[in-house]
């Protein structure tokens, strides 16, 4: 059976809440286990991703049909190879408008490719707007809250981002203190490179990238079963 | 037995988009199987017919052999929709050739069924050709189609006046039709494939092509609010009304 194409869309309508972080994870998720990933960098002006993991991340833009066309052509490739899109907070309108006036869910259906949201939560407002509007535009594409433990008081505003149907419950980004997280932001920095060298299993740092890739397999099992549960419903 | 329906597209103005409404329409009733045909009086070489080749022939609207072409096999053909895309310029003749060949009356009869798509140009020269027309669209389905895949903005009217005109004529409608993504506009001219082959990634010979997906989505998102409209005028309920009872018959 053909497996389906995962695409993570790592997005939230606001600045600075760890959205590349996130997106460097989870494309050295796939990397680390030498499946094959490509990463989609749409921060146009500041391409981040890009700087960190160039070999295996394209600068997308979509300022115009052309860019538009050169990233969601890709996104649309059945072709089982994992894609994770760093989504900025400024293409953040823009890529769900364009997505919805080309009815992306619809081929994505066709074609056997499963994307999936994962929306960096933090307490503005704006951010509580930006999860509704994906939510209510999209019913049918799995959203995932991602709760960063970075940001302060997350608890005081979960309730903005409830679990949805498709997406489920959220999932919690430890927080990294201040040392490992300079360090960890250094250009070429790279979690797979550092953890097969590492001795030391216990150190922060490893805990949080078990943490966190824990957390990537968990949402790998949930498109698994979002793939499988029209089959078993249709079986019973 | 099923009355043959007659769509006349057309416009005094160049250039407001005439063609693509009869690519839309042809799409339109082909995917709801009703059988359909179409004249493209852009004689000699033809544009719609570019499009829609196997459905399609080029007439001279003006010559009395094209005209027998047209109207003497309304009955016997086996498409009971006949579309015609009038060149820039030739409704009000061809209206005034209508009525001289008693196809009007025909029309009043209610022996056939008769609809104009009177396409609007953004210019004010546009709301005379209303005035102009609506003295041939007693016993006819008259839809007025503004029309938008151009990017036109309809800047001269002042909706009164608008309203003036339309108000002139019994029972007529209106329609828009969105601006279509250029890029996408532009690709589904050089494919030269009606607008649903594009979308279903068709090449003109019915072979898989390779057209961006993004381009697709738009044409198909375009195409479905084109649609829309038409199913808003109940458009079928008017040129195959035997159809739509057919379908509502299955439904039930």
């Amino acid at each position: 059976m053909q497996r389906r194409t995962p695409v993570f869309i790592i997005t939230s309508s606001r600045p600075r809440v760890g959205k590349t972080l996130v997106a460097r994870a989870l494309t050295e998720y796939f990397s680390g286990q030498s499946r094959p990933v490509a990463a989609f960098d749409v921060n146009p002006g500041e391409f981040k991703l890009i700087d960190h993991l160039p070999a295996y991340t394209a600068a997308a833009s979509i300022g115009d049909t052309r860019g538009e066309m050169a990233l969601f052509d890709q996104l649309v490739t059945e072709d089982e190879v994992p894609k994770v899109v760093d989504l900025g907070h400024m293409m953040f309108e823009r890529f769900f408008a364009v997505m919805q006036a080309i009815d992306f869910m619809a081929e994505a259906r066709r074609r056997a490719v499963a994307p999936m949201v994962l929306y960096l939560a933090d307490p503005d407002e704006r951010a509580r707007q930006g999860y509704a509007m994906v939510n209510n535009r999209f019913p049918d594409l799995p959203l995932v809250p991602v709760f960063n433990e970075s940001i302060p008081q997350f608890m005081r505003y979960h309730a903005n981002f409830p679990p949805t149907r498709r997406g489920g419950g959220a999932i919690r980004i430890p927080a990294l203190t201040p040392v490992i997280r300079s360090v960890v932001d250094r250009p070429h920095f790279s979690f797979v490179s550092y953890a097969s060298k590492t001795t030391d299993t216990t150190s922060e740092l490893y805990q949080w990238m078990g943490r966190v890739f824990f957390a990537f397999r968990e949402l790998e099992v949930r498109l698994l079963l979002g793939e499988i549960a029209p089959q078993l419903r249709h079986s019973a | 037995m099923a009355k043959p329906a007659v769509i006349l597209v057309g416009a005094d103005k160049g250039g407001v988009g005439k063609t693509t409404v009869s690519r839309a329409l042809l799409d339109y009733f082909i995917a709801h199987n009703i059988p359909t045909r179409a004249f493209d009086t852009e004689a000699p070489k033809g544009t719609l017919k570019r499009f829609h080749p196997d459905v399609t022939e080029v007439v001279d609207i003006t010559s009395t052999p094209d005209q027998m072409k047209i109207f003497d096999t309304l009955s016997s053909a086996d498409a009971k929709v006949t579309v015609i895309d009038i060149r820039a310029g030739l409704l009000s003749t061809t209206l005034r050739a209508l009525r001289d060949i008693g196809f009007l009356d025909a029309a009043k009869k209610a022996q056939l069924t008769f609809t104009v798509f009177h396409i609007l140009g953004p210019s004010i020269a546009s709301l005379s050709e209303i005035d102009e027309t609506a003295g041939f669209m007693d016993d006819a389905h008259y839809i007025l189609v503004k029309n938008f895949i151009n990017n036109t903005t309809f800047f001269d009217w002042d909706p009164a006046t608008y309203n003036t005109y339309f108000n002139k004529i019994k029972d007529a409608h209106e329609i828009t039709i969105p601006k279509l993504n250029e890029m996408a506009c532009e690709q589904v001219e050089l494919a030269s494939v009606p607008y649903v082959s594009f979308v279903a990634n068709k090449a003109g010979d019915g072979e898989s092509a390779n057209y961006s997906f993004v381009l697709r989505g738009y044409v198909r998102h375009w195409l479905g609010n084109v649609w829309a409209e038409f199913d808003r005028v109940k458009l079928i309920d008017m040129v195959a009304p035997e159809i739509q009872r057919k379908g509502a018959a299955r439904q039930a």
